[in-house]
């Protein structure tokens, strides 16, 4: 631009600026009347709760005034009210203790998201189009109704279905109220990354359904196995305050994390140790482990009881899993295992967990029956610095599997509460073709996915900060938990709560549901109270076992070594973990913290094998597995396996706001629809695919940094040693 | 765009520096025109104002504006609201102005808070009635307000301690007794906050008003 330019357009902006500064009226909308008396200026701050993951983090929102665009009476408007400006962790709750992740920090955007449903909406086009028109809450509540009372009439109450997350709480409770009273079988459930192979084994090890609290803070020695604590597994927050508290040098010093997995995850990245393993053999390392320690007699057998006597061959010294065995299974080198289990066996308390990919195999349940083992041999469970469970004030409800109903009788009418399979399941699993043969479904969400595109009707819920909301965590602090919070702001649209709605459509209905449910939400939570704050004791069960032991049975992989030679590896992303917090800009925003990668999909493939292969950074590589095919850039990962490719899930929508759509690919579409041995869970981690390098950068690969800044120490396996 | 010559870059059209005068003409004519500055203040730049002409504005209309502070005196409000009655009928600022004493900002009223006295006062009156009519229909009144900084300056004022010190609202806002619609009757330019900071022995550390 040279300086005639310059002037000119200088002058024209002027003038423009002058012209649009005459008469600008500056708000076009209408001016309602504020509905509370606030002290303008002044913040205050209101407890609630995170809703974006199953942790239940206590949170505090900063209220202030401020002019909000908003519904009212069916008509768009300003309003001076009290607004939700900032999330933090709220320092008197037990899990999040203050803190809280870069997800609860994004959490205020569900407010305030420009796609958010502002009111009902009725399909006009084909299913899974989006196409929806405006409707009001009664006629889409008299529409759910007549679909309700339909199949009263037809005396066929079983074919309705909700499908909900697998959130313990008291919603989850009133929800499996409200199907029963209706005659309904119990709630459907569904989450990609689900922990119920973890929550099963605890169950045969130590008699508690339930996922386990790590005490990291009083910990002297952590063997991690695949669990992503420190980013996406479980109560993160909780726990990454703990870990902090353990690596601040107690009285024994510095406390020591080894990390065993395929791939460097945020977790490893932190671990003092990373051991390079084969997919699907954690268990073998982790029986490897303890097979040392009962030879070398630093801990009797039977000191693991219970749990021990869920694994065949425990009794015996583990023969079968001698380090020599062991390294030929894992490809962890025997004196690696040697020594692993004597530093474990040393330094007390040392406690061992897993979660993520290892139990996403189809021996999954093996390789939490190990660690469950191992950690009772050291005498690690119920101690500080060991495994505990948090009391629950009552036995979790019954919930089917999301198969039951794609696999068995469709149901006629589903209500869905929030989730999204469509996304998150293999395209093999054919959901959204079931989902095509119900008649009926009604959704209760706040946005548009590629699950509730295919609903008939939205009743779309307050977002958390609107409504009364519940928590009763299942991990994260040695004590019982139970929260509610009420409303931290009045509602901005024409929203109603999800519980109301439903209790209102129980009472309405032609033959009402009897005996009568609360009014509200907000009456039964606080008709609950005193139930929910019982500190019932927990009861171990320590006598012996109805599981036969199990034996190990090496993974099975779909797709045959020779023509799929890459293991297939997806992960929850740190911040869009399964995809659902994917609309949320700032999460979009945040760069990954291993690959610095940001609005993207990328694959992870081994440095030196990208070297052979003729792959750099950034090449668009195809990916195809038995299932499908998908293409992304690589992104050359110094801490992989030269045998497997990894993939973050959470891109690849094609109908979930402006935000997510189009993004990126969603590698959840090839996997196999394999599930992990005596459940109902998709193995993830399963799938084998091949690699073929396509073209050059297209530029699709958008990262904050250059590449990996600091590489894995040489002398710990570097994930090519296997 | 290759970089021009001297000889083509020398060279302003006519137009351009026309403009240019005009603008700095009609500024500083808005400038020396502003009403209501109560005697006795501290004088005032010869600009009138501190503010920087920095790139932070939207276009350079927009800068030069603030550069020469030249914004209207009388801002346009739903309705030409009289001050001068309502005080002369013994009504005080803090009856409508609700949160000086408490907080950073004055509150602007709603119509809920016009109709407390006005359900009962001068019912007869027809804007009193289409108030009144707007209260039923849930609608409230726009208003704009009329002081505030440029957010490039950084100054954050609060009228809580200001209050506190007893501090008259006329000192900043002009005698309203004598207005009808509000204006801006003062222009707060950081002479006129520093030098009464002087005068009353209040701390004029740059980080009690920018931060």
């Amino acid at each position: 631009m040279d300086r005639r330019h310059f002037i000119k357009l200088t002058a024209i902006s002027g003038t423009t600026a002058a012209l649009t500064a005459c008469g600008n009226p500056e708000h076009q909308l209408i001016r309602f009347i504020p509905e509370d008396d606030l002290v303008p200026g002044i913040a205050t701050w209101k407890p609630s709760i995170c809703p974006l993951c199953s942790a239940g983090c206590g949170v505090i929102a900063r209220v202030m005034e401020g002019d909000a665009e908003v519904f009212r009476n069916g008509q768009p408007g300003v309003i001076r009210m009290g607004l939700a400006k900032k999330l933090e962790g709220n320092p008197e709750d037990a899990i999040s203790q203050g803190k809280l992740c870069s997800r609860g920090q994004a959490a205020i955007q569900v407010t305030y998201h420009p796609d958010r449903l502002a009111n009902p909406r009725q399909r006009t086009g084909e299913r899974g189009s989006g196409q929806f028109a405006d409707i009001s809450w009664d006629e889409a509540i008299k529409e759910l109704i007549g679909q309700l009372d339909a199949l009263v009439a037809a005396n066929d109450q079983a074919s309705l279905a909700l499908l909900t997350k697998p959130r313990r709480g008291r919603r989850l409770d009133l929800l499996a109220q409200w199907l029963q009273r209706f005659g309904a079988k119990a709630p459907v459930t569904f989450e990609l990354f689900s922990d119920d192979v973890l929550r099963r084994a605890n169950e045969i090890s130590f008699g508690a359904a339930q996922l386990p609290t790590l005490d990291f803070e009083h910990a002297r020695y952590v063997v991690s196995f695949g669990a992503d604590f420190l980013g996406t597994w479980n109560s993160s927050v909780a726990q990454s305050a703990a870990y902090g508290r353990m690596r601040q040098s107690g009285p024994g010093g510095r406390a020591k994390l080894v990390h065993a997995d395929a791939r460097l995850s945020q977790t490893a990245g932190n671990a003092d140790e990373f051991v390079a393993i084969k997919p699907g053999t954690d268990g073998v390392l982790a029986l490897g482990l303890a097979h040392v320690i009962i030879a070398n007699n630093l801990r009797p057998a039977n000191n693991a009881g219970r749990s021990g006597a869920a694994i065949e061959g425990w009794a015996g010294g583990l023969a079968a899993f001698t380090p020599a065995e062991v390294e030929k299974k894992t490809g962890v080198p025997a004196a690696t295992v040697e020594r692993l289990a004597k530093e474990f066996a040393a330094a007390t308390p040392a406690v061992a967990l897993v979660s993520g990919a290892p139990l996403a195999h189809s021996n999954g349940l093996f390789h939490a029956l190990a660690v469950n083992a191992l950690n009772a041999l050291v005498g690690s469970v119920n101690v500080p610095g060991g495994v505990t469970f948090i009391p629950q004030p009552g036995p979790a409800v019954a919930t089917r599997a999301l198969n039951e109903i794609l696999q068995g009788a469709a149901p006629k009418v589903l209500l869905l509460d929030d989730v999204n399979p469509v996304f998150a399941s293999p395209a093999a699993s054919k959901v959204a073709e079931a989902l095509k043969r119900i008649p009926f479904i009604a959704s209760f969400g706040s946005f548009v996915d590629e699950t509730s595109a295919m609903a008939d009707l939205i009743l779309p819920g307050h977002s958390f900060l609107e409504s009364w909301v519940e928590a009763v965590p299942e991990s994260g602090s040695a004590k019982a938990v139970a929260i509610s919070a009420g409303p931290v702001m009045r509602p901005l649209f024409d929203t109603r709560p999800t519980m109301d709605v439903l209790l209102q459509v129980s009472r309405q209905l032609a033959k009402p549901l009897a005996p009568a449910l609360p009014n509200t939400f907000e009456e039964y939570l606080n008709s609950d109270r005193a139930g929910a704050s019982k500190d019932a004791p927990l009861r171990y069960d320590t006598g012996a076992s109805k599981d036969a032991p199990l034996r190990y049975t090496d993974p099975l992989f779909d797709g045959d070594a020779a023509q799929f030679p890459y293991h297939f590896l997806p992960y929850a992303s740190q911040t869009l973990s399964d995809g659902s917090t994917a609309h949320l800009p700032w999460l979009q925003e945040i760069p990954d913290p291993m690959s610095s990668a940001m609005w993207c999909s990328w694959v992870e493939i081994n440095e030196q094998k990208g070297k052979q292969l003729g792959i750099q950074q950034g090449d668009v590589i195809e990916i195809a597995s038995a299932h499908g095919t998908l293409r992304a850039p690589a992104f050359l990962n110094p801490g992989i396996a030269p045998d497997a490719v990894a993939m973050p899930v959470g891109q690849g929508h094609t109908n979930f706001t402006r935000y997510a759509t189009g993004l990126g690919v969603n590698p959840i579409g090839i996997l196999s629809p394999a599930v992990v041995a005596d459940t109902s869970l998709l193995a993830w981690s399963s799938t084998r695919v091949k690699i073929t390098r396509v073209s050059g950068p297209d530029q699709s690969l958008i990262m904050f940094g250059g590449a990996t800044r600091e590489r894995p120490d040489e002398t710990h396996g570097r994930g090519d040693e296997h | 765009m290759a970089f021009p010559s001297r000889k083509t870059a020398g060279a302003w059209p006519n137009w351009a520096l026309a403009f240019l005068f005009l603008v700095t003409l009609a500024t500083a004519a808005c400038e020396f025109a502003s009403p209501g500055q109560p005697s006795g203040m501290a004088d005032r730049s010869r600009w009138g104002t501190s503010a920087v002409l920095t790139p932070a504005h939207a276009t350079a209309g927009d800068a030069i504006t603030a550069f020469f502070d030249s914004r209207p005196d009388t801002i346009a409000q739903p309705f030409d609201f009289s001050h001068q009655i309502h005080l002369s009928k013994g009504a005080v600022c803090t009856d409508c102005h609700t949160g000086v004493e408490q907080g950073p900002r004055a509150g602007l009223p709603s119509v809920n808070t016009c109709m407390i006295c006005h359900s009962q006062i001068a019912t007869d009156r027809p804007l009193i009635q289409q108030l009144a009519k707007m209260q039923e229909q849930g609608l409230d009144l726009n208003w704009n307000r009329v002081y505030d900084y440029q957010p490039q300056a950084h100054v954050r004022f609060n009228h809580a301690p200001h209050i506190a010190a007893k501090v008259a609202c006329a000192t900043c806002h002009g005698n309203q007794q004598e207005q009808t619609v509000a204006r801006r009757a003062v222009n707060m330019t950081m002479s006129f906050c520093v030098n009464c900071h002087k005068e009353k022995q209040a701390s004029n550390d740059c980080l009690t008003c920018h931060y």
